[in-house]
């Protein structure tokens, strides 16, 4: 009797579920087409997604994309947000994740993506540690996107004047560095460098730039000791109190220096090149070069990466094969595609578009230089670090620390051994 | 004879628990149910979805963190600086606004109740940019001949600012709770004063602040409340900086939850403990405002 009951229940339930299926198929030709995508930055990001949907669309009729601009972190908390609820069915069916945050939420939230291991893309295309990122423990995550190269970016205009050329900037070491600083401060009363106050970027492209982090190997922290990270520490204090590094109180303020004159350079990850020629009144007088590197440590080299960005579908996603084939045949298989969003600073991390002509293009905006050619040599020359799903926990007691130390004077050690305990304490749960 | 059992009494009494109930259902639903799953979740220890039962393991964690000792101190030094000036603020300008022979009063009252009709986070981000390094009250102190303040470098100068910010967006707000208290006083009570010779400070500390104890009572606990969850400012005007020495509790909350590691049980944790003081300071001031 009871047997029966439960039968019959499941039979009907299987009957109303089929139903609705077969009404759904029906209904949504158009639904199956579309794939819902968040990202942020409408020059960059947004821009490239939907210049792969116009190259997709051509041999796939009919297919769109619907874009949400969300800023990164505010795609973040939507996750966690969504996670907690128990509830993904208000996430999209694609994100672009940064590759730093990859490790935390792949490592926290494993549920919220699918396993692109067996999609078919091939990831040995892209570079090994740009993919390293959006894998955990051997199952990729992420379809990579573009390249975070660090450029030191440079107004030869304003270098004139202090009687110095791009050449003088390039593959020199940081003590050359901070002495040609205080020569351009003198001649010129600008700045050589701004940065936002408490955040430390900065910090994190010195370390990568030798190889290093804030991470051992086994992945605990390490800060206290950390010989590396104190001479990054040190340098940038010295520029801050040298007057050749003047801290903004935000981002807003560290675009609108690069934008108004007020610095003579800055370097940052190759995206920045987005937001410097947003000024089109200053081309011709940009250059680009290399980072300085550390003086007398070992793997010490003039190269880095700071930001870029990793394509996900979600767990939840209701088309995964076209999803996945979407993204096999733009963002891993198109060199159409990387050709276009190079104008846009979007480097790609996929080996066949770097050898594309588009990018030995002179662009005037650099003074005729061949940019883009020498962002991938780059991008090649840089060193990968250990992180991991503590990055931005790490990050965070390190930005405190500097904080203190630049702008109290407070003492080196003793605050990197604060910001060691701060870690160990967000990783000792 | 079997209707009469339902006595009008009865049926009043009735009446009234129906109008209550969806009240009351509401609040439980919305409120006191969250405010359940939020100790259990307490209870909670682990990363991301990795959560497994720790007991009080993390109320043992929040007296072992400096980092909410900190943002305690932060929040408690907000309120006792500016929740005496705002309320004191708030009642000066009550008192001139309820001037009878004061002209173009909607006027007055308009403009000081205006901030409260701006959104937390524009307000916040207006700040930020009067007191940024380039912006406009340094531009004044320049032109002035005084040397510019990097109000956001310097923990002091980075709090003076959230507190001024904070007087300027809640006084008008408070104040509109004194003036609809002082327009339930009786004019005569004054004139009958004046008469018998009390001037202004006598009429107000012998007529004025007696009579308003209840709203002042209710403005007190209205603010504290608010003031230990403060939140938009912190994470707006200074993004709890420099380093975490403007960070309020609800922002720490908040980090520990979307900005680090996510780890929901301690930060609901903390969101308990910060249910309990408020708890506790309000029934202090309950006991302290109430002479009955």
């Amino acid at each position: 009797m009871n047997f029966k009951k439960v039968l019959a229940c499941v039979l009907a339930g299987t009957m109303v579920f089929s139903m609705g299926a077969v009404m759904t198929a029906g209904a949504a030709s158009e639904e199956d087409n579309k794939l819902t995508v968040w990202t942020w930055d409408p020059n960059f990001n947004i821009y490239a997604i939907n210049k792969a949907a116009e190259i997709y669309a051509q041999d796939h009729e009919g297919f769109t994309v619907e874009v949400t601009e969300i800023q990164s972190d505010d795609i973040e908390s939507k996750i966690t947000t969504a996670v907690n609820a128990g509830d993904l069915s208000t996430l999209p069916d694609i994100f672009l994740m940064q590759d730093n945050s990859f490790q935390k939420y792949t490592t926290f939230y494993p549920d919220v993506f699918t396993d692109l291991t067996e999609s078919g893309i091939d990831f040995s295309q892209f570079s090994e540690a740009k993919v390293a990122y959006s894998t955990l423990e051997g199952v990729n995550y992420g379809v990579p996107f573009d390249n975070g190269a660090v450029v030191n970016c440079v107004r030869t205009d304003l270098l004139e004047q202090a009687g110095f050329t791009v050449d003088d900037f390039t593959d020199i070491t940081w003590s050359d560095y901070m002495e040609k600083a205080k020569v351009v401060l003198e001649k010129t009363g600008l700045p050589l460098l701004t940065a936002q106050a408490g955040s430390p970027d900065m910090i994190m492209m010195m370390l990568q730039s030798c190889g290093a982090s804030l991470f051992n190997e086994d992945g605990t922290g390490n800060i206290a000791g950390n010989e590396v990270l104190k001479q990054c520490v040190n340098n940038y204090a010295q520029m801050v109190a040298d007057g050749t590094l003047v801290e903004v109180t935000d981002w807003d303020q560290y675009i609108s220096s690069l934008n108004s004159s007020t610095v003579v350079s800055t370097f940052n990850g190759c995206w920045i090149m987005a937001s410097i020629q947003a000024a089109e009144d200053q081309s011709g007088k940009w250059a680009i070069t290399n980072m300085p590197r550390l003086d007398d440590v070992e793997n010490a080299s003039n190269y880095s990466n700071n930001g870029g960005s990793s394509w996900a579908i979600c767990s939840n996603c209701q088309h995964v094969d076209l999803a996945v084939d979407f993204l096999n045949s733009t963002f891993a298989g198109s060199t159409a595609l990387y050709d276009d969003v190079i104008s846009k600073g979007a480097l790609a991390t996929w080996a066949p578009a770097g050898e594309s002509d588009a990018y030995n293009v002179p662009v005037d905006f650099y003074g005729g230089d061949t940019v883009y050619a020498k962002i991938v040599d780059f991008a090649t020359k840089t060193p990968s670090n250990a992180t991991g799903a503590f990055y931005y926990d790490a990050r965070d007691a390190v930005g405190v620390a500097l904080s203190n130390i630049t702008q109290t004077g407070a003492d080196v050690d003793a605050e990197l051994e604060a910001a060691q305990e701060t870690l160990d304490f967000s990783m000792g749960v | 004879m079997g209707k009469k059992k339902f006595t009008m009494e009865k049926r009043h009494n009735l009446t009234g628990w129906v109008f209550l109930s969806f009240g009351v259902i509401l609040i439980c639903w919305t409120s006191f149910y969250p405010m359940i799953q939020a100790f259990i979740l307490s209870l909670q220890s682990g990363l991301g979805v990795n959560l497994k039962f720790g007991g009080f393991s993390n109320y043992a964690r929040i007296l072992k963190d400096p980092t909410f000792k900190g943002t305690l101190f932060n929040t408690f030094f907000y309120l006792i600086i500016q929740v005496p000036i705002m309320l004191t603020l708030a009642l000066i300008l009550a008192s001139i606004l309820n001037n009878k022979d004061l002209k173009f009063k909607g006027l007055w009252r308009t403009c000081i109740f205006l901030p409260c009709a701006t959104s937390l986070v524009s307000y916040s981000m207006i700040f930020r940019s009067l007191f940024a390094n380039d912006g406009l009250i340094n531009t004044f102190l320049r032109n002035l001949g005084m040397n510019p303040v990097m109000w956001f470098a310097n923990a002091w100068t980075a709090r003076f600012v959230i507190i001024l910010a904070l007087i300027w967006r809640w006084t008008g707000y408070n104040m509109v709770f004194y003036l609809s208290g002082l327009q339930n006083i009786d004019y005569s009570v004054y004139e009958a004063a004046r008469i018998d010779g009390a001037n202004a400070r006598q009429t107000l500390f012998k007529i004025t602040i007696p009579l308003l104890k209840p709203t002042i009572l209710l403005t007190t606990i209205t603010s504290t409340n608010g003031t230990l969850q403060l939140f938009d400012e912190s994470l707006n005007l200074t993004n709890g900086g420099p380093g975490k020495s403007t960070m309020t509790m609800s922002h720490y909350i908040y980090n520990t939850s979307f900005v680090q590691s996510p780890n929901f049980g301690y930060a609901a944790a903390m969101s308990i403990v910060i249910l309990v003081m408020v708890a506790i300071l309000a029934i202090l001031q309950m006991k302290v405002g109430d002479e009955r």
